[in-house]
């Protein structure tokens, strides 16, 4: 109960403090449409000149998916591990684990509230544009399409979350997790099919994007597909795997770092 | 003017030797950054062998282009990473230290900070190109041309990017208007040349000069383009005029906050 509240007063005043600031939100936006908009322009041609069809996947299915990942980035959730990267080198771990709330459920709270705004903004204005320009593939019509692509799409949060939290915990051990956060960061955009939409993966990638971590976190690019009716259950259950293993590893990384940390009041 | 070109020399050899200090961090970020700069290139070279050839562009030409990107990125902003911490000193009021200084206004921003992971980009940079050289055997008028078209392509960039960067002393929540403004520019610097046709090619090249950056120099070294060539030349030195009216008008609208800051 008492978690509930604190999460509820976290995404209060943080969704407050973002509608006060629209240039955020115009930043957010820009950066969608310089990326997206552009991507679409080019799969547009490229659907063209290849007579509207790749692997079974039409231009609809490709901008639908692309802009799943788009629009779950602007959650901004890969920003936790710089949070606790900032956390760590300055010194304010100390006063925050001194706190009766947990400090990592806190990060992770403070995160999906800074995020929630311009997320809704972005995806409702974004879903509607691309639905009355492009249309809706069949595949998003289905009955099973709502259902497993909310259990995906919070699966993906959860997995984005633990991943990054992961590399910002590293930060207790070297002086610049930076670089780290660079790699795992373009790991997560080429096999969450960002520029190149996973159903132009050759095989060894789209292997690669289904057991990795990095794949996982942005299954929902993977809903839009017809393979998706017979993959589902697997992807979603790769998803639930990956929390448990991310989960463990978080728990004893977080239990060893906390031991490093010295309280020194004042 | 020499002696601003000496205090620039000396400020940039005074970072690298502040950013040093810090061995480990300084080799990790130069090759974290050049290993996340790869990412792009397996992107569109999968992309290339997904869908073929697109507008004539083939894998090599992708090299060249990320080559041409990153090394005018990293040329502006290891060297010139100052100017990224604009938005925030024009908040903080920590510019008056600037507005203070005998020197050039804007050589002083910009050399006010280094860019280690910069550096990561400026290797990457130079080690695509080369391999672009291998990949189309090149002659010597087109490693004259690379060399020419990296020179004007970097000050075109740096030109832009003071513009979006002078956007700081316009808005009160500048930082995310001005990455904004400089998202518009850099991103379409990135893409596949092949995905600009037409009017989006003429607004990316005459009103945003994004492609004026990586797309429109490979173009140049592939084709021995001459007259394109002079395009860029023309709207480097017309973008590199404006840039500067653009910052000098802005920073008379800088009110000071009065703090006492020194140094940088």
């Amino acid at each position: 109960m008492k978690e509930i509240r604190l999460a509820k007063k976290i995404f209060k005043t943080l969704v407050k403090d973002r509608m006060q600031y629209p240039a955020r939100l115009f930043a957010d936006t820009t950066s969608i449409v310089s990326r997206f908009g552009i991507l679409v322009i080019l799969y547009f041609y490229v659907f063209n000149l290849k007579g509207g069809s790749i692997n079974g996947a039409t231009f609809a299915m490709v901008a639908w998916s692309m802009f799943f990942y788009f629009s779950f980035s602007t959650l901004g959730l890969s920003r936790i591990s710089r949070m606790i990267m900032q956390d760590i080198t300055s010194g304010n771990i100390e006063v925050l684990l001194s706190k009766p709330i947990p400090y990592l459920l806190y990060r992770v709270w403070w995160q999906i509230g800074l995020g929630i705004y311009p997320f809704i903004v972005v995806t409702v204005l974004g879903a509607l544009a691309i639905a009355l320009i492009i249309g809706v593939p069949k595949t998003m019509t289905i009955p099973l399409f709502l259902p497993t692509f909310v259990l995906t799409f919070v699966g993906a949060i959860v997995v984005s979350l633990l991943v990054y939290a992961v590399v910002g915990l590293i930060a207790f051990w070297i002086e610049d997790v930076q670089p780290v956060y660079w790699i795992v960061d373009k790991a997560v955009m080429i096999l969450g099919g960002s520029y190149l939409p996973i159903a132009l993966f050759p095989d060894f990638m789209y292997k690669i994007a289904m057991y990795s971590p990095f794949g996982a976190s942005v299954f929902v690019t993977h809903t839009v597909y017809e393979s998706w009716a017979t993959v589902w259950y697997k992807l979603i259950g790769i998803q639930m795997a990956w929390i448990l293993v991310l989960g463990t590893v978080i728990y004893f990384m977080f239990s060893k770092a906390v031991k490093n940390v010295s309280v020194n009041g004042g | 003017m020499m002696q601003e070109f000496k205090f620039v020399l000396y400020a940039i050899k005074k970072n690298i030797q502040s950013s040093a200090e810090l061995r480990t961090s300084f080799l990790m970020n130069v090759i974290g950054m050049t290993i996340n700069n790869t990412a792009f290139i397996l992107l569109w070279v999968f992309f290339v062998k997904s869908v073929g050839v697109i507008g004539g562009w083939t894998a090599a030409d992708i090299v060249a282009l990320q080559g041409f990107t990153a090394l005018c990125f990293g040329i502006v902003f290891s060297f010139g990473a100052g100017l990224r911490k604009l938005p925030e000193q024009v908040t903080n009021g920590t510019f008056d230290r600037f507005m203070l200084s005998p020197k050039n206004i804007l050589a002083r921003v910009c050399t006010s900070s280094f860019g280690v992971s910069g550096l990561g980009d400026i290797v990457f940079g130079i080690v695509c190109l080369v391999i672009y050289g291998f990949l189309i055997h090149v002659n010597l008028l087109q490693v004259l041309l690379i060399i020419v078209l990296v020179v004007l392509s970097t000050m075109l960039f740096f030109a832009v990017a003071v513009a979006c960067y002078s956007a700081s002393f316009y808005f009160d929540d500048a930082t995310f208007v001005v990455s904004g403004l400089f998202e518009l520019f850099f991103t379409p610097s990135l893409f596949h040349g092949g995905a600009f046709q037409g009017a989006m090619r003429a607004f990316f090249m005459f009103v945003i000069p994004a492609l004026l950056v990586g797309t429109i120099p490979v173009e140049i070294v592939k084709n021995l383009s001459m007259g394109k060539l002079s395009i860029v030349a023309i709207f480097t030195a017309f973008w590199f005029v404006l840039s500067i009216k653009i910052f000098n008008h802005a920073i008379r609208r800088y009110e000071s906050s009065n703090l006492m800051t020194f140094g940088g």
